[in-house]
């Protein structure tokens, strides 16, 4: 029916625009709580700028400095202001804008997260399709056992784990970092997007690449771990499903071969679930990253803002929350959208 | 079927293509992946040093404001006029090359050494020191305090700076402080922008310069070819900083010799790289000490009796056993030991639970029944382990003491209450000299103050006062006689047990037996002066 086709579009495009609106409100009222939170904690962060044995005198100068000596609703207003210009404050404990801060450590995060997810459906998704084919056999309980684990199992205890084979008894992987030592020191480590894959990559930089390819490997299994499990999980229970549907058994009946059906017919819709639980569980993966940067000593946002939390650093706090509920507001979009394209959902 | 044959094709190519990066990883690559081991004899080949750090610990990479851990990376990129021994109680000559002071202690002269240049290619004078100082004390951030004495700063020449002070001060202390008493180029300094140097940029004279950094994540040094002491003999080329935020990664780290130097592991840890012939494990004293302050201003510590039985039921033994691993030693007086002004006839209490019965009935409480709050940092695993052995050895008097762990702001917030009943009985807290003196300790912790920032205890005892005031003054004209002086202040602080004197720090430093030359200066806590060390 082409006419519905046509008919979509602007639904389509409407319906886009009022999630945005949406995700815009989402953010302003995670702006204003977020802020209003970390100043109702009883800290003091003039105190904090200038450090734990700071004179009266510089305490006061301080407060003027960072402007605290103003209303809090005016200071709201004035955050607000800056927000739109991408100034989100200096942090009190390096005394460095926080938006540069958010620059150097997100790269490093961003890259661990997607590649794992990207990690994540390659395996997750066979894996699911396998079990769905194989129901009741030795490898779907194989597959199911796998995917259980990875689901439940602490990342935490997976990393250390996985460093105490391969770095310390097998010493084939190195224990932690981006890079090695004399890599960082003695080579011209590339920077065009921030992601030093990629551009070890488009830089052609092959020595580079390998190594931090090696430096991946650990983190990426730990982080990629929970949404394989969840991936095969939701896969093989949407197949089976769809599995059971009546023109699923009407392909059959006309003799298409099975792996036609399994892949192209049922496969096909029931990526639908998959793909948004998948993009959804970024946002987890993402939580989830922190504790495993600390672990690998990856150079990404986590200890940032493990740190930046117990110090009360209040303008690295709002940086990263508001950067958390973007990423929260993207990955909804997009699930919606994904949601939204299956023909069968109603705008 | 076929798809899922390719399916699985795709996954072992996956595999392979990890297994073959892995294989093809260290070995093949040109330089050797694990550093921090023994690199091949080559004499050509540099050599770095690694320390593996729980965090990068610069606050701020301004020379002038930055009062933190930080300096362990500081010390190597910039230099103080002096560097002062405190265990041997001298000074080594560094910008300086030697100085003169006048019998009243009101004027310091340095003369300034020949031939240094910044990092920036300028050349030192002093005109740099005058500018480097007055900049501190016009920023009046971090340490800028510890120039409160000096009235001005005059260069009859080129190479001579005169200090005129307001009173006398121990200015060979104050110029090696750890903090504050940097040199930095002027050329640089006046050429940037304000917050140039808080941007993580650099313009000292010492033996490394700043490379690059990720703040938060690492910094590497890398050797300043026209150092001023030159660079024959054995050093390191480069030094690099990491963060290794896991305890178990840093010792794993030391341990297959990636890493060169750590610090901040637990007991257990220590205990277990001591059965490792390639890790060295030395324990120095500190002039790091934990203290704890009675609120002297409220019921029941007011009253001096409770204040004795209190520091009689305190277990200092089992502290420095079980909360410190043995890595401490009970304090004498708030002075720590090696430090000039410790008083090492000082009266110490020691645990006598019947002794504090006594004082406790004396004061009017037989049976005790008291209620009282102790704080400390929160996150400090170790004071929080002092405060529950503490805590045990009360409940044994019928004293309840509610142990809370706050984040340094609060606990700091709490402590300032207007109200003092309002504020904690007991305050938990590290204490470390700025410039290594006794009046750091004293003046900051007991010195009566118009607004409380550190003096927990809330004494306001102008005989005290003029103790430790006078003594200062003294400690510009006469140390030997100024030690006797702190030490009899430090006599009535104890006798009136204004507070517990807990222990005073080891700090046990692991690193790779092939670092050589690494030698612990407890002025300027762990700083590792690298040009110093060598691999072997």
């Amino acid at each position: 029916m082409p006419s519905a086709r046509v008919e979509r579009k602007p639904k389509m495009l409407k319906f886009i625009l009022k999630r945005l609106a949406l995700g815009v409100l989402v953010i302003l009222g995670v702006v204003i709580v977020t802020f209003i939170m970390t100043r109702v904690v009883p800290s003091n962060p003039a105190a904090q700028w200038v450090g734990p044995r700071a004179t009266p005198e510089q305490i006061q100068a301080a407060k003027r400095e960072l402007g605290l000596d103003q209303p809090l609703y005016i200071q709201l207003g004035i955050y607000i202001k800056n927000l739109f210009t991408g100034n989100l404050g200096k942090s009190l404990k390096t005394h460095q804008p926080v938006i540069e801060e958010l620059k150097n450590y997100l790269p490093a995060t961003i890259e661990l997260v997607l590649l794992s997810t990207v990690i994540a459906a390659l395996i997750g998704l066979p894996l699911g399709v396998i079990s769905a084919k194989k129901k009741d056999r030795w490898l779907d309980h194989f597959s199911r056992f796998f995917s259980v684990g990875a689901v439940s199992l602490p990342t935490f205890w997976v990393g250390l784990f996985l460093q105490l084979i391969f770095y310390r008894w097998l010493g084939v992987l190195p224990l932690g970092g981006e890079l090695s030592t004399n890599i960082k020191l003695f080579y011209q480590v590339p920077h065009v997007t921030g992601f030093l894959l990629l551009d070890s990559l488009i830089t052609g930089n092959m020595v580079i690449f390998k190594d931090a390819l090696l430096h991946f490997i650990l983190p990426g299994i730990t982080v990629a771990l929970y949404p394989i499990g969840l991936v095969a999980r939701m896969t093989r229970s949407a197949l089976l499903e769809i599995l059971g549907e009546d023109y699923i058994r009407a392909a059959r009946s006309y003799g298409l071969p099975e792996s036609t059906v399994l892949w192209s017919y049922a496969l096909k819709n029931s990526l639908g679930p998959t793909i948004t639980v998948l993009t959804l569980s970024i946002g987890y993966t993402l939580t989830n990253t922190f504790l495993i940067e600390a672990i690998f000593s990856w150079p990404g946002i986590g200890s940032y803002i493990a740190t930046s939390i117990l110090s009360l650093d209040y303008p690295a706090i709002m940086g990263v929350t508001i950067f958390a509920a973007l990423a929260y507001v993207v990955l909804n979009l997009i699930a919606d959208i994904i949601i939204a394209l299956d023909p069968r959902v109603r705008l | 079927m076929k798809q899922i044959k390719q399916v699985m094709v795709l996954i072992a190519g996956l595999l392979a293509l990890a297994v073959s990066v892995t294989a093809c990883g260290p070995g093949a690559s040109p330089t050797p992946t694990g550093t921090g081991s023994p690199t091949p004899s080559t004499t050509s080949m540099p050599q770095v040093a690694v320390v593996a750090l729980l965090s990068i610990p610069v606050t701020d990479w301004d020379p002038a404001v930055e009062f933190s851990n930080g300096v362990m990376i500081l010390h190597n990129v910039y230099e103080t006029l002096l560097r002062y021994e405190p265990l041997e109680d001298t000074f080594t000559p560094v910008l300086a090359t030697d100085y003169t002071h006048s019998d009243d202690g009101l004027t310091w002269t340095f003369h300034i050494r020949q031939g240094v240049k910044f990092h920036d290619g300028t050349e030192l004078n002093s005109e740099a020191v005058k500018f480097s100082i007055e900049r501190t004390i016009k920023i009046g951030k971090g340490a800028a305090f510890i120039w409160d004495p000096v009235d001005k700063i005059e260069t009859p020449d080129k190479l001579t700076v005169v200090f005129k002070l307001k009173y006398p001060a121990p200015m060979d202390l104050i110029v090696s402080s750890a903090y504050a008493a940097f040199i930095v180029s002027p050329a640089a300094a006046q050429s940037n922008p304000d917050d140039w140097f808080t941007q993580g940029h650099e313009a000292g004279t010492g033996p490394y310069k700043l490379e690059s950094q990720k703040m938060g994540e690492e910094v590497i040094l890398t050797k300043f070819d026209d150092y001023w002491k030159g660079w024959q003999g054995k050093h390191f080329d480069k030094i690099y900083y990491k963060k290794v935020p896991e305890n178990a990664s840093r010792r794993q780290m030391l341990e297959k010799g990636d890493a060169d130097w750590t610090m901040e592991l637990t007991s257990e840890d220590i205990e277990a790289l001591k059965a490792n012939p390639n890790i060295a494990i030395e324990v120095n004293s500190s002039f790091e000490n934990l203290l704890g302050f009675f609120n002297t201003e409220k019921e029941p510590l007011n009253n001096k009796l409770v204040r004795q039985a209190l520091s009689y039921a305190f277990p200092y033994e089992d502290v420095v056993k079980y909360a410190m691993g043995g890595y401490a030693e009970q304090a004498k007086g708030p002075v720590p030991k090696g430090l000039w002004g410790h008083g090492d006839d000082l009266f110490q209490y020691n645990y006598d639970l019947e002794k504090a019965k006594d004082l406790l009935a004396q004061a009017g409480y037989p049976d005790g029944g008291l209620k009282l709050l102790a704080t400390y940092n929160s996150g400090d695993e170790t004071e929080k382990k002092v405060c529950e052995l503490y805590k045990s050895e009360l409940a044994k008097l019928n004293i309840e003491l509610e142990i809370r762990g706050m984040p340094w702001e609060t606990q700091w917030e709490l402590a300032k209450a207007t109200n003092p009943d309002d504020r904690q009985d007991i305050f938990f807290m590290y204490w470390w000299p700025d410039v290594t003196t006794p009046y750091t300790y004293l003046f900051n912790l007991y010195h009566s103050q118009p607004e409380i920032v550190f003096n927990f205890n809330y004494i306001n005892d102008p005989e005290l006062d003029k103790l430790m005031d006078d003594a200062n003054l003294q400690a510009g004209i006469d140390r030997a006689k100024a030690a006797q002086m702190f030490v009899e202040a430090q006599k009535k602080i104890v006798d009136e047990a204004y507070g517990l004197f807990v222990y005073d720090k080891n700090y046990v430093r692991t690193f790779n037996k092939s670092l050589k030359g690494y030698k612990d200066n407890p002025s300027y806590p762990h700083v590792i002066f690298f040009y110093d060390c060598y691999r072997e």
